[in-house]
């Protein structure tokens, strides 16, 4: 099956807000208690019941205006996924053919390794089941043919779905008519994100936009050095003291018909 | 047990089962850990079926006795300390003589140095178990209960997985000294009785001192 990525177009987007409410409709995701914070961001934050949040940043203009900014945040479905490479349970976090991360939360046993791997901050814990969560990239809809939930709703195009190296082509493209402040994000970074962004504005006016990720430096001295290092230290140290008994033999006391044990 | 002729107690009851205590929950540990390191090994998690209202059973339940049997690896260390402590945690001089020869372990050497009660090659086993105790126990309290936040708790991982390579091998020269490579010297964590021959062999100042009771134990 051919990779697919989807395109939050950030220029299009009027947050509006109803992918938001289609992920929550399609997945199951119970509504939650939130808090007035003076802005329509609602809930504040992701949660394990909110898997796609429009981000609201108000940005104010040298000419005295205000800029109010929009931005779809969910997973972005590296294809390096640190959560992946975090993950202690087989199966339990799992890649699609299409390229989308999903969590499978009948192995998931809540150690919370994913969310503290990922460079976008993007798993949540249930307090209540101990399980992680987040967006799945409607893999359940995708394989049949559908596209994800939020972008079936999404009446801006904002989101679009489709064939990876068209999704990359028409952001580069989308991009370039926006004008020279506008930038692709995604497709550079975690050998690929499988949601690519087009952004209208300076990348540091967006609330919690990572710049430039990649997978945590204390992740990879983890999985890829100390870990494997770990093995050959104990190897070693089971070859060393089998040759030392081997070769220089066990430290007898000096009357052996004494000795016991 | 009754004093044994000819045999000296090398270490009392308690010191034995704490020992017990101490060896069976790191074995159990490094059993687990391995079990939630390795995918390959996933085998390990098969061992463990569910806890009633806390774990489903497989990895769940793995991850959770890992997580108990680390409390108990903590709380027996203390005991070890007061044990242990005051005979290891301090090298001096004649440690670094020993440590030039390696305790004739690698090399023919005419005469080791003496030591006490333990030798350096034992203390410097003990320090590092102590060191290795404090990053276990406090990365792994942080990274049961995950509330530095994860730029701070992916960091801990590192330093576990550390104290994984230096207890792992320290443990395997360990268990080869305590058993095959040095005969008779087992008993310590058995019965808890040794030959004189033996103390004469690995503790001679040691078995001076109590012959003339100076020290009891």
């Amino acid at each position: 099956m051919e990779e697919k990525v989807m395109l939050v177009d950030v220029s299009k987007c009027t947050a509006c807000r109803a992918c938001q409410v289609a992920c929550k409709q399609w997945n199951g995701l119970p509504a939650e208690k939130t808090e007035q914070r003076g802005t329509h961001q609602n809930p504040p934050d992701l949660t394990w019941a909110t898997w796609n949040l429009i981000r609201f940043t108000e940005v104010p203009t040298k000419e005295g205006n205000l800029k109010w900014l929009f931005r779809r945040d969910a997973c972005l479905h590296c294809t390096d996924a640190g959560c992946m490479r975090a993950c202690p349970v087989p199966g339990a976090i799992f890649r699609t053919p299409q390229g989308a991360v999903v969590i499978n939360q009948e192995l998931c046993i809540g150690c919370k390794m994913c969310v503290n791997a990922c460079p976008f901050e993007i798993p949540r814990i249930n307090a209540e089941t101990n399980r992680a969560y987040k967006c799945t990239l409607c893999w359940d809809r995708t394989a049949r043919g559908l596209i994800p939930a939020c972008v079936k709703a999404c009446a801006m195009g904002t989101l679009t779905f489709g064939n990876k190296e068209e999704m990359i082509q028409q952001a580069y493209a989308r991009a370039k008519a926006l004008g020279e402040k506008a930038t692709v994000y995604g497709d550079k970074y975690v050998d690929g994100t499988h949601v690519i962004y087009v952004l209208p504005e300076n990348i540091r006016l967006y609330e919690r936009m990572k710049i430039n990720p990649s997978i945590p430096l204390s992740v990879i001295l983890w999985k890829d050095v100390l870990k494997p290092l770990s093995v050959l230290a104990i190897g070693a140290a089971l070859v060393g003291t089998f040759f030392h008994y081997v070769i220089k033999g066990p430290k007898r006391p000096e009357e052996g018909g004494n000795e016991h044990g | 047990m009754a004093k044994p002729k000819n045999l000296i107690l090398a270490s009392t009851a308690f010191e034995r089962v704490i020992h017990w205590i101490l060896g069976g929950s790191c074995l159990f540990l490094f059993l687990t850990g391995f079990g939630l390191m390795f995918h390959s090994l996933s085998f390990i998690s098969r061992l463990f079926p569910p806890i009633p209202y806390l774990a489903a059973g497989g990895y769940e339940s793995m991850k959770l006795l890992h997580n108990l049997c680390g409390l108990l690896f903590a709380v027996s260390f203390l005991p070890a300390l007061l044990i242990w402590g005051k005979d290891t945690l301090f090298l001096d001089k004649e440690d670094m003589e020993w440590f030039k020869v390696m305790g004739g372990y690698l090399w023919e050497v005419e005469q080791v140095p003496e030591g006490g009660k333990f030798n350096a090659g034992q203390k410097l086993f003990f320090i590092a178990l102590f060191l290795v105790w404090v990053i276990m126990v406090v990365t792994g309290i942080f990274m049961w209960f995950p509330v530095l936040g994860p730029s701070l708790t992916r960091w801990l991982y590192v330093l576990h997985v550390l104290g994984v390579l230096i207890l792992g091998s320290f443990l395997v020269i360990h268990f080869y000294l305590g058993t095959y490579g040095n005969p008779g010297t087992f008993q310590v964590m058995g019965h808890g009785y040794v030959t004189k021959a033996w103390c004469r062999k690995h503790r001679p100042k040691w078995l001076r001192d109590v012959e003339a009771g100076r020290r009891s134990i």
